[in-house]
């Protein structure tokens, strides 16, 4: 009796458990506070799990990956480098507002820049809204001087949030090299462009204090 | 819980967000309060036991466990403002007995604690503090403390402390109803010193060495008049000296271990969430199509001129492919006004908790999908049909200003009240009836019982609606308990403290409904649980509606929650740009049976409320309801919520109505507090699902209200001016 009991209240634990949400409803709904630790803790487990996942697909080589992506789209293209989450990706041009160019890769990973320069991020999780770098003139021109440069991101709290810093910009210990170096907030970063003729070509950037550096290559401009 | 590097603190730091609108940078000048690294075993920043001058960061929702074989406590401490510490605690104290005769009480407790000083140069902070401050409690004592950093890695603090902290424990009325601050006693009789030192050995260690007056004492005033003295745990503290060890091992967790005077020791575990501090600040949702400018005139000369919106196909073939795009965006396009100029797109919102994200989003892509003659850009946020505001917008704006800081799309952007029903506002076909459903598990909790701490049930839960149009919803949810602890039972007994009516005992008199002459409207709850068969928690038919502009409407008919069923009626004033509204509310409804799912019982009643709303700045609201409650009971409500721009929601409240303090029984009155967290803030997916809870006091009769769903004020405010700017930052996100 006691058994069965047991049995029946086990089974039915099981079942509830393995009833994973379903439904067409994803408007707003009320969930248990717990879900939130247990959503937050499986939202870890799966991160974790892609990472794993990740190493056993066949890797290609950037150069793969640029070839194959320049031949089989039209638009311009940039290999980009994500230091921090150890990942290097093709983006295509997916808008022009002016100079400034969106590119995106296929997950809708978005990265803005403006000739070259970065101006902001999307859909990272840690985004860059929009830079502000008093300094563009001065490394486009591959110039020395001082500027400053504001970073603004979007916070927890959901609001925007700007960081300011205080940039010096000078010659590069390579020719052709511009680099930018940047103070504020306890902490300082370099930039580095490959500055031709106004355009930057190449360039290696500071996105924020989560997602770090990123390089930047175009491969078709 | 301050491991934080200067930059991520200057990215954490607290800003109002009306100054970030205007342009940041300008901060005023301001030092910041002392934050606490320690949580003491009453939840709050302090030493073993002994309070600190320090608070958290702001905002700061936070738990703690501490544990000893004199006490077990749980505290839930919140962050009320950068400079005021709220707690609340449920105590389960050792060695005393109540009518329970578990030989242990289960108590509740409610602090607060104010850094009126600033630490700054030689001068310490100075706090005051009110510990178990409503009512006379087993904790009541009162403290003004003052904390100093020393070196970096150290700090002191010393203070004076009355009643507990001074080991003199305030007289329990085992006859009061308890619940109603004490003011004559706070401050009074003699006072003891107090002190601590921390030392941060370390980013994750810290050491605390503490001189504590409490004597784990509780006096007791009895019936006949006799004054006793019972001891928490078996005897005195040894010594006056604590001694503890604090590890944090990631920002928001920390474990303890301490003693009390050498011969009691105890372990302790919190955790400390801050609403600026999410895994994914940003969201992980994907990038926004970007803005697509348009071409040249000579480019495009029929599509400057305006002169495609003469032909009668235009319309329709853009607003499919639009609705399209914002679908793709959790946006349900419900209806479109189009002329050669203009365009107004109404939308509903599914996915993103700022509603600025998604009218950011859906500028974008009316820029891509709309002729280049189109210049005035109207995005009205609809909400059970009822067009809450209009963002109006010029497409060269959004064109020039996309991607800038977001305060510069707002200065160019018009908020203003909707228009219920303009000229040639076309719907969009085949998006109603439409009908939603879900199925999931649920959990429910019920805690704050003596006997029984902890109550759960577990099960799976139908919820469906169909929407026969905008505003005209049928909706309901079955249950089916699995399995779980919490059983039916009737209300206590009176006369006979710890007794409990059985079900079947309490329905076999009518007079047991009732208790001091009030009809028992919320104290028998429990009679409403433990069901093995599908219950049906609500089934209800809501119908919305707008009359004029700002003026809103809901009529709820049908099962409106578990315990009453009848007819719920709604009207709200709130104008897009007015920090203020006023509502009123009518119900009929009738009790509900306590098993027949569609049964009721004899109890029926009318209750109603007229209420004002006011937003404050940097996200507090208040409101205040005036009116009739369920047990016929007259009074108000008043209700202090805060909200952040990321949805979290932290919200207290209290009721007091005409009932006496005998006639309403323990607590004296109704109060409880409320959390809302938005399930995106964890996982950084957007959603607008919530997780949350409200912790009331006690279920008691009077100042009880029908638990209606779908209230009008909530559902208008998102796209108004408080919100849709407290979440502007979003637009271009």
């Amino acid at each position: 009796m006691i058994t069965s009991r047991i049995h029946h209240a086990a089974l039915s634990a099981l079942l509830i458990a393995g009833l994973a949400a379903c439904g067409n409803d994803d408007t707003g709904n009320a969930t248990n506070p717990l879900l939130i630790a247990a959503k937050a803790a499986g939202g870890t487990v799966a991160q974790m799990r892609n990472e794993k996942a990740e190493p056993a697909a066949p890797k290609r080589t950037p150069e793969q990956m640029a070839a194959e992506a320049l031949r089989v789209n039209p638009a311009p293209l940039v290999m980009v480098g994500f230091e921090s989450l150890g990942r290097t990706q093709v983006m295509a041009m997916t808008g022009q507002n002016g100079a400034m160019r969106t590119f995106m890769a296929p997950s809708e990973e978005a990265l803005i820049l403006r000739d070259g320069m970065v101006v902001g991020t999307r859909g990272l999780g840690n985004d860059l809204s929009v830079a502000e770098p008093g300094t563009e003139a001065l490394i486009r021109a591959g110039r020395p001087g001082s500027a400053k440069r504001v970073m603004r991101y979007y916070n927890g709290d959901g609001l925007e949030r700007p960081l300011s810093f205080d940039c010096t910009v000078g010659p590069g210990p390579k020719a052709g090299v511009v680099v930018e170096s940047c103070e504020g907030h306890g902490t300082s970063f370099q930039n580095n462009y490959m500055a031709q003729g106004g355009h930057l070509p190449v360039s290696r950037q500071w996105l924020g204090p989560k997602l770090g550096y990123v390089t930047i290559q175009t491969l078709r401009p | 819980m301050r491991a934080h590097s200067l930059l991520t603190r200057r990215l954490l730091a607290s800003t109002v967000p009306v100054a970030l609108l205007l342009g940041l940078g300008a901060q005023p000048a301001h030092t910041d309060p002392l934050i606490g690294n320690v949580l003491n075993s009453y939840g709050l920043p302090g030493g073993v036991d002994t309070p600190t001058a320090e608070m958290l960061p702001d905002g700061t929702l936070g738990g703690t466990v501490s544990y000893t074989d004199r006490a077990r406590r749980h505290n839930v401490v919140f962050q009320l403002h950068p400079r005021l510490t709220t707690a609340l605690r449920y105590s389960r104290v050792e060695g005393i007995n109540d009518h329970n005769n578990l030989g242990h009480i289960w108590d509740r407790s409610f602090d607060l604690r104010f850094q009126f000083i600033d630490e700054q140069g030689w001068r310490p902070a100075v706090s005051v503090g009110l510990q178990d401050f409503l009512g006379t409690g087993v904790y009541s004592g009162e403290y003004i403390v003052a904390t100093k950093t020393i070196t970096p890695n150290i700090r002191a603090s010393i203070g004076i402390g009355w009643g507990t902290l001074a080991g003199k424990p305030r007289t329990i009325d085992t006859e009061d109803n308890g619940g109603k601050p004490n003011v004559d006693e706070w401050f009074s009789g003699s006072a003891k010193p107090f002190g601590s030192i921390t030392w941060q050995v370390n980013d994750k260690l810290s050491l605390v060495a503490e001189y504590s007056h409490d004597r784990y004492l509780a006096r007791y005033l009895r019936p006949n008049g006799t004054i006793d003295d019972v001891r928490q745990g078996d005897d005195e503290p040894d010594s006056k000296f604590n001694f503890g060890a604090y590890y944090t091992f990631n920002p928001s967790y920390q474990v303890g271990l301490y003693t009390l005077g050498g011969d009691t020791f105890g372990a302790q575990f919190s955790f400390a969430l801050n609403p600026r501090n999410a895994p994914f600040p940003s969201g992980l949702e994907k990038g926004p199509a970007p803005v697509r400018p348009r071409p040249a005139p000579s480019a495009d000369p029929d599509g400057w001129s305006g002169a495609w919106s003469a032909d009668p196909t235009a319309q329709p073939a853009i607003q499919t492919a639009l609705g399209k795009a914002l679908k793709d965006e959790g946006q349900i396009l419900e209806s479109m006004a189009l002329s050669s100029n203009r365009a107004e797109v109404r939308i509903r919102n599914t996915r993103y908790i700022q509603q600025a994200e998604a009218v950011g989003r859906t500028a974008r892509l009316m820029t891509r999908a709309l002729p280049p003659s189109v210049e005035t850009l109207v995005i009205t946020s609809n909400s059970e049909g009822m067009a809450t505001s209009s963002v109006v917008l010029r497409r060269s704006d959004v064109e020039r200003l996309e991607n800038t800081e977001a305060s510069r799309i707002a200065e160019a952007a018009q908020l203003v009240d909707a228009e219920p029903r303009p000229d040639g506002l076309v719907t969009t076909p085949d998006l109603f009836p439409r009908f939603r459903w879900k199925l999931a598990p649920y959990l429910e909790l019920g805690v704050f019982d003596p006997q029984d701490p902890l109550r759960y049930e577990l099960g799976a839960e139908l919820k469906a609606s169909y929407e026969i149009m905008p505003g005209l919803i049928l909706s309901g949810t079955v249950r089916q308990r699995a399995l779980g602890t919490m059983k039916q039972r009737g209300p206590g007994i009176p006369g006979q403290r710890g007794e409990h009516y059985t079900p079947e005992e309490y329905v076999s008199n009518p007079d047991y409904e009732y208790f001091n002459g009030v009809p028992r409207v919320r104290s028998d709850t429990r009679m409403y649980t433990g069901s093995d068969s599908p219950t049906i928690p609500e089934l209800t038919l809501a119908w919305y509606a707008q009359p004029t502009r700002a003026v809103y409407t809901r009529v709820t008919v049908g099962l409106l929650e578990r315990a009453y069923g009848g007819v719920s009626g709604e009207v709200l004033w709130k104008p897009a740009n007015s920090p203020l509204a006023f509502g009123a509310e009518v119900n009929r409804v009738r009790k509900r049976d306590f098993e027949d799912v569609f049964g009721f019982r004899d109890y029926e009643v009318t209750t109603g409320h007229v209420s004002a709303y006011y937003e404050f700045a940097e996200g507090f609201t208040a409101q205040l309801d005036v009116g009739k409650y369920l047990a016929g009971d007259k009074g108000a409500t008043f209700t202090l919520t805060r909200e952040f721009a990321n949805g979290w929601r932290v919200g207290a409240y209290a009721t007091k109505t005409d009932l006496s303090d005998e006639e309403f029984g323990e607590g004296s009155f109704d109060k409880g507090i409320t959390i809302s967290i938005p399930v995106s803030w964890a996982t950084g997916t957007p959603s607008r699902d919530r997780a949350g809870t409200t912790l009331r006091s006690l279920s008691r009769d009077g100042g009880a209200k029908v638990h209606v769903n779908g209230r009008l004020y909530d559902k208008v405010r998102d796209a108004q001016s408080v919100k849709l700017y407290q979440g502007w930052g979003s637009f271009w996100r």
